[in-house]
């Protein structure tokens, strides 16, 4: 069987790099799965839960938010801007961010994109600190 | 007698003084040390960046993003100038100054409007004491400063580009370029040059890639991506060039002190001799005088 092997980069540092049996990733408008030898791919990530599966069944998952997905050959990099193990966020903050978010005043249509977008992070964040 | 004196207190001070700078360099190293690792590490994504970028290259496409753009005039601009918060680091502080004044006088004569944004409390002092007015200024960049605070000066600086309410970013900073060579450079971020310059995975050959959504959404998303990453780039160097010229300094000052307890010890015997020497010609002249 071909190996994959799952690097993930955030602009401060490498924060995994070591071969995985199968990872999940959130992309802009859905998940995505990978399997070795899968074909090339280039992808835009949105926010949510990266997944991922080592070779003797245990399983890791980082919340991600925004970024790329490079597949090439066995290798997956994830580039992200802020990657946090799913573990170590706490509900209450992530339930106080949420609030937060929704408090905030929009005017524009900019603000108003802007804003749905960060509702979305905050909730899917939320999401993220209940599961593990 | 009281220069005897004298000189046992200035050997104690300057032997403190030592203590202070030797100690100083040891922290500045330790320091280097670390901002360097950190600085390694980020060079990874600025590598992947570029990987990416040169992957987009293949795939015949035009390359063009608003922050790829030059504006047609140049009417604002931001200045923004990375010095440190702390002194005794040489000429680091200076260097940055020098440059970043010749900058905003050569910009200014031109008849831009250039608005001035400073980090690090000693380029504030100095601009404050030349009564130079600051659009910003900011003292929480600290050698351990995080993606995401530099994040949100690149967020408001990518949207001000966009709306064309600014039409060019400078960043004065130290660039590093080797260990034992670090300059004060001015560099124009945006509009952004190149895109990573040759465009990394060249000896892979063509990779057919699928791209999601679409090579030109990809674009649009990473040319900023590129940016923060760069901007981001800027602050580690200038932290790590900032160890460096401590790390030099200190040891300057450090082998100085010990030159001049070196001097100083000396006069002291000197002295010591020299008094030992006249009270025994006393008691000789004493003892002469009696007999």
């Amino acid at each position: 069987m071909a190996d994959l092997r799952l690097v993930l980069v955030t602009p401060e540092k490498t924060l995994f790099d070591r071969p995985v049996a199968s990872l999940q990733v959130p992309l802009f408008d859905g998940g995505a799965g990978f399997y070795p030898g899968r074909a090339p791919l280039v992808g835009r990530l949105g926010a949510g839960v990266l997944l991922l599966r080592g070779a003797s069944g245990e399983s890791e998952s980082y919340f991600i938010d925004g970024g790329f997905v490079q597949v090439k050959g066995p290798v997956v990099s994830v580039l992200t801007n802020s990657a946090v193990e799913c573990g170590q966020i706490s509900r209450r903050t992530a339930q106080q961010q949420l609030t937060d978010v929704l408090g905030e005043r929009a005017v524009s249509d900019e603000e108003y994109r802007s804003k749905a977008r960060r509702i979305e992070t905050a909730r899917r964040r939320l999401t993220a600190a209940g599961r593990e | 007698m009281a220069n005897r004196r004298l000189l046992v207190k200035r050997l104690k001070a300057v032997r403190n003084i030592r203590k202070i700078t030797r100690t100083m360099e040891l922290i500045a190293t330790s320091r280097f040390k670390k901002a360097m690792d950190r600085a390694t590490e980020a060079a990874e994504y600025t590598r992947k960046i570029s990987e990416i970028v040169g992957d987009l290259g293949q795939a015949d496409l035009r390359f063009s993003h608003p922050l790829l753009e030059k504006h047609a005039e140049e009417k604002r601009s931001v200045l923004l100038v990375l010095t440190a918060n702390r002194g005794l680091c040489g000429g680091y502080n200076a260097g940055v100054l020098r440059q970043s004044i010749a900058h905003l006088r050569g910009l200014r004569e031109r008849g831009v409007d250039v608005s001035l944004e400073v980090s690090g409390k000693r380029g504030i002092k100095f601009l404050n004491f030349q009564k130079i007015a600051m659009a910003q200024s900011y003292m929480h960049f600290e050698d351990k400063t995080t993606f995401a605070e530099v994040n949100v000066l690149a967020t408001r600086y990518v949207d001000d580009y966009i709306a064309g309410r600014i039409d060019r970013l400078d960043v004065a900073y130290t660039r590093f370029e080797s260990s034992s060579k670090q300059s004060a450079v001015v560099e124009t971020i945006l509009p952004i040059a190149s895109l990573a310059g040759s465009g990394g995975g060249a000896g892979s050959g063509r990779v057919d890639y699928e791209f999601l959504p679409s090579a030109e959404e990809i674009l649009s998303e990473i040319v900023p991506a590129a940016f923060r990453a760069r901007l981001f780039k800027c602050f580690l160097d200038a932290i790590v060039s900032e160890q460096i010229a401590r790390m030099v300094a200190m040891k300057g000052a450090t082998e100085n002190a010990d030159e001049m307890a070196g001097s100083l010890k000396q006069q002291y015997n000197r002295a010591r001799q020299a008094g030992i020497t006249s009270e025994l010609a006393e008691i000789i002249g004493g003892a002469a005088a009696l007999g």
